[in-house]
């Protein structure tokens, strides 16, 4: 399957929410959806599922028009919570009718996940006697109980304890593996690094940069060296304004052209005392900044 | 529709396994049960009791009152009105005594036709002032027909005549049916102003637990808005139903021990006719106060919002039931102002039928109100539940109306 935002506007009022949005997301892989807060990722996610119409564009699946009522999706949303005061069991029965399910098949499905997340104990608790955690979790069941073909996971890792998020990405690995569409949305680059094989980075409404994680990263310019030495003051005395440091403490030196590369690394090793010099190949986190930080 | 009966059913499911909502319901029927088995558990306990006979009350306990200015046969004839009173003649200061607490209460006569009433702190019940202007009226004119030679016994007879009548109501009677349009009335006043809060909350409640933010995705506006509003009306409904119903069945079961009581029959001798008018004013007055409060609880993201912002809706409401109530107690239930009530949707409810109560509008009235009120609860549903939808993804500062209507015309 393949899921498709097309050309996607939006505005509320006056305010434009969202210009021309497109990304695709693959079955079988998941998806990383990134931008900064208000950027319009959660607006981008809800005409995704049809919480509201997108002004114009389309939402495609497999190149036709997603029909809702055959295609199940599962939402963790980035602002969690249930009914505080109802059965955990009641309202993940709820939920799952909601989402269509027969009563019977509810109950299984909902207790075979509940023992996944090792949450059996507190079938029949009410929901605000949870840890924060152990609601996070309850609310997971909520978004795959009905076996969903789109998985939405806005921040899923976001108040987890380590072992919890170790958890939950197996979790996802399963669900990715079972040949699904797993969408994300966070903040945390790490686990979108680790997860994603594609990504759309969205600011202030429009689709900065969307493909391939690994071609983009191959795709980025190759113009950086990254270098580790103890004489860094020297080196950035030698280039002036050309060097900075980056966080790790390797020392950045961007080139005027990637075709000098060869002749600056002969240089720097001739000239001075050099532990390691390579080429920079940006994270994920770098990426980001560049196209969703700098324009405020 | 399948949405909409699995949230309908966990919403009433909701109100009924509710403790409040149980403890309350039966705390009522149990209440009603106590009061109306009454008289035949104390008939059961205490029939052989001799009941108090307020005339062996000792004089020393009985209240004082002062007479200052007027002689034995005034005292005699003030002593037979006030049998709980102990009446003395006092010629003295009288004003001290009553503030001091030793007299209730002390008459000063200046002449048989003119006389200051003293009490301590007048109370809204005391009504002696009139009595003894009765009492004292009458001894005036007996005492001028004696001195214009009719004799004490003819007098006395001219005094005590009084023109005998009847009164026949060709309509309705309306001191017969005031009790139980005002239960009634009161009863939809109620159940609209609890259930409606309810409504509010329930969304409110949604939206600040963020549940909302995965029922948006699951479930139709609509068809949340519509199964709440409909779930909250059949559990107020059938509290209603649970309360009346249990009161009439209670007073049937005892209806014996209430002969005496008219004022129980007027309660419960209720016409067919008005108990199914008094079903359809229920349901579409609940319904469209129901729909308000239910968008209003949409657009709130904090419960302590609610409450303010239910606020206009609330005093409409309450400024429909004054109207009301005040027609009601004046007996012109037909005023231009109960007319023009018994047309606008918001306040037909309780105008409408309060008029049908107790007075006789026209059939074509009461179907063009009706229709009126069916027609506006649509079109307030539809309203409703474009808010709604608007007002669930809504958060931060409650929204201001302009913005609402501004974003339900883009929705």
């Amino acid at each position: 399957m393949l899921l498709e935002l097309r050309d996607i506007h939006k505005s509320f009022g006056e305010k434009k929410v969202l210009t021309g949005v497109s990304f695709k997301a693959e079955s079988g892989k998941a998806f990383g959806l990134l931008g900064r807060n208000g950027a319009g990722k959660t607006t981008s996610i809800r005409i995704l599922m049809d919480v509201f119409p997108a002004n114009s564009g389309e939402v495609l699946l497999d190149g036709k028009p997603i029909d809702y009522k055959k295609v199940g999706i599962g939402y963790l949303p980035e602002e969690r919570g249930l009914y505080p005061k109802k059965k955990i069991i009641d309202q993940l029965i709820y939920f799952a009718q909601l989402k269509g399910m027969k009563t019977p098949d509810a109950v299984k499905s909902i207790d075979q996940w509940l023992t996944r997340l090792g949450m059996t104990e507190y079938r029949n608790k009410r929901l605000d006697t949870l840890s924060k955690g152990n609601q996070q979790k309850i609310q997971l069941v909520t978004a795959l109980a009905h076996d969903p073909e789109i998985v939405i996971l806005d921040e899923p890792f976001s108040g987890l304890d380590p072992v919890n998020a170790m958890l939950l990405k197996d979790v996802v690995k399963e669900e990715i593996a079972k040949g699904k569409i797993v969408l994300f949305s966070s903040h945390q680059m790490s686990y979108i690094e680790e997860f994603c094989d594609s990504i759309a980075i969205i600011n202030k409404g429009v689709v900065a940069l969307t493909g391939d994680l690994y071609d983009i990263k191959r795709e980025y310019p190759r113009d950086k060296l990254a270098i580790r030495s103890t004489q860094r003051e020297k080196i950035a005395a030698a280039f002036p304004g050309k060097t900075s440091v980056a966080e790790n403490g390797e020392l950045i030196l961007k080139l005027s052209d990637p075709g000098e590369k060869m002749a600056v690394m002969q240089r720097l090793s001739r000239e001075f005392d050099i532990d390691e010099v390579r080429v920079f190949e940006p994270s994920l986190n770098d990426i980001f900044v560049e196209y969703a930080g700098e324009q405020e | 529709m399948g949405q909409f009966s699995k949230i309908f059913k966990f919403e009433l499911k909701g109100y009924l396994t509710n403790k409040v909502f149980v403890g309350v319901t039966a705390f009522i029927m149990v209440v009603l049960a106590v009061v109306l088995f009454f008289p035949r558990v104390a008939d059961f306990f205490g029939g052989d009791d001799e009941p108090d006979d307020p005339g062996t009350v000792e004089p020393g306990e009985r209240d004082v009152m002062l007479v200052k200015g007027g002689d034995e046969s005034v005292r005699a004839a003030l002593q037979e009105a006030f049998p709980d009173y102990e009446v003395r003649l006092e010629d003295g200061d009288i004003q001290t005594p009553v503030t001091q607490g030793e007299a209730e209460c002390a008459v000063e006569l200046r002449s048989l036709s003119d006389f200051t009433y003293y009490v301590d702190n007048l109370s809204m019940y005391d009504t002696n002032a009139d009595t003894v202007s009765g009492v004292l009226t009458e001894l005036y004119r007996l005492t001028a027909m004696t001195e214009a030679g009719v004799s004490p016994e003819r007098a006395q007879e001219i005094m005590s005549t009084f023109t005998q009548y009847e009164v026949q109501s060709l309509g309705v009677d309306q001191g017969q049916n005031f009790f139980y349009t005002y239960i009634m009335i009161f009863a939809l006043y109620m159940v609209i102003l609890l259930y409606g809060q309810m409504v509010a909350t329930n969304v409110a409640t949604e939206k600040s637990s963020r549940a909302m933010e995965v029922l948006v995705t699951s479930a139709r506006p609509n068809a949340m808005m519509f199964g709440k509003v409909m779930a909250s009306c059949l559990a107020g409904f059938t509290q209603l139903v649970c309360i009346f119903g249990s009161a009439l069945l209670f007073y049937k079961l005892n209806e014996s021990y209430w002969a005496g009581v008219g004022i129980m029959g007027m309660f419960f001798d209720m016409p067919v006719a008005l108990l199914v008018y008094m079903l359809v004013f229920f349901i579409l007055g609940f319904l469209i106060y129901a729909f308000l409060y239910g968008a209003i609880g949409s657009t709130a993201s904090k419960l302590e919002d609610i409450n303010t912002s239910v606020m206009p809706v609330t005093m409409i409401f309450i400024a429909g039931f004054m109207v009301v109530v005040m027609a009601m107690t004046s007996g012109s239930v037909d005023n231009p102002l109960m007319v023009a009530c018994s047309y606008i949707p918001f306040t037909s409810p309780m105008a409408m039928f309060t008029r049908i109560a107790m007075s006789h509008p026209a059939a074509y009235e009461i179907a063009i109100s009706i229709a009126i009120l069916a027609a506006s609860c649509v079109g307030v549903g539809v309203v409703a539940a474009k808010i709604y939808r608007v007002g669930v993804l809504l958060y931060g500062a409650s929204p201001k109306l302009k913005d609402i209507l501004k974003a339900v015309k883009n929705a």
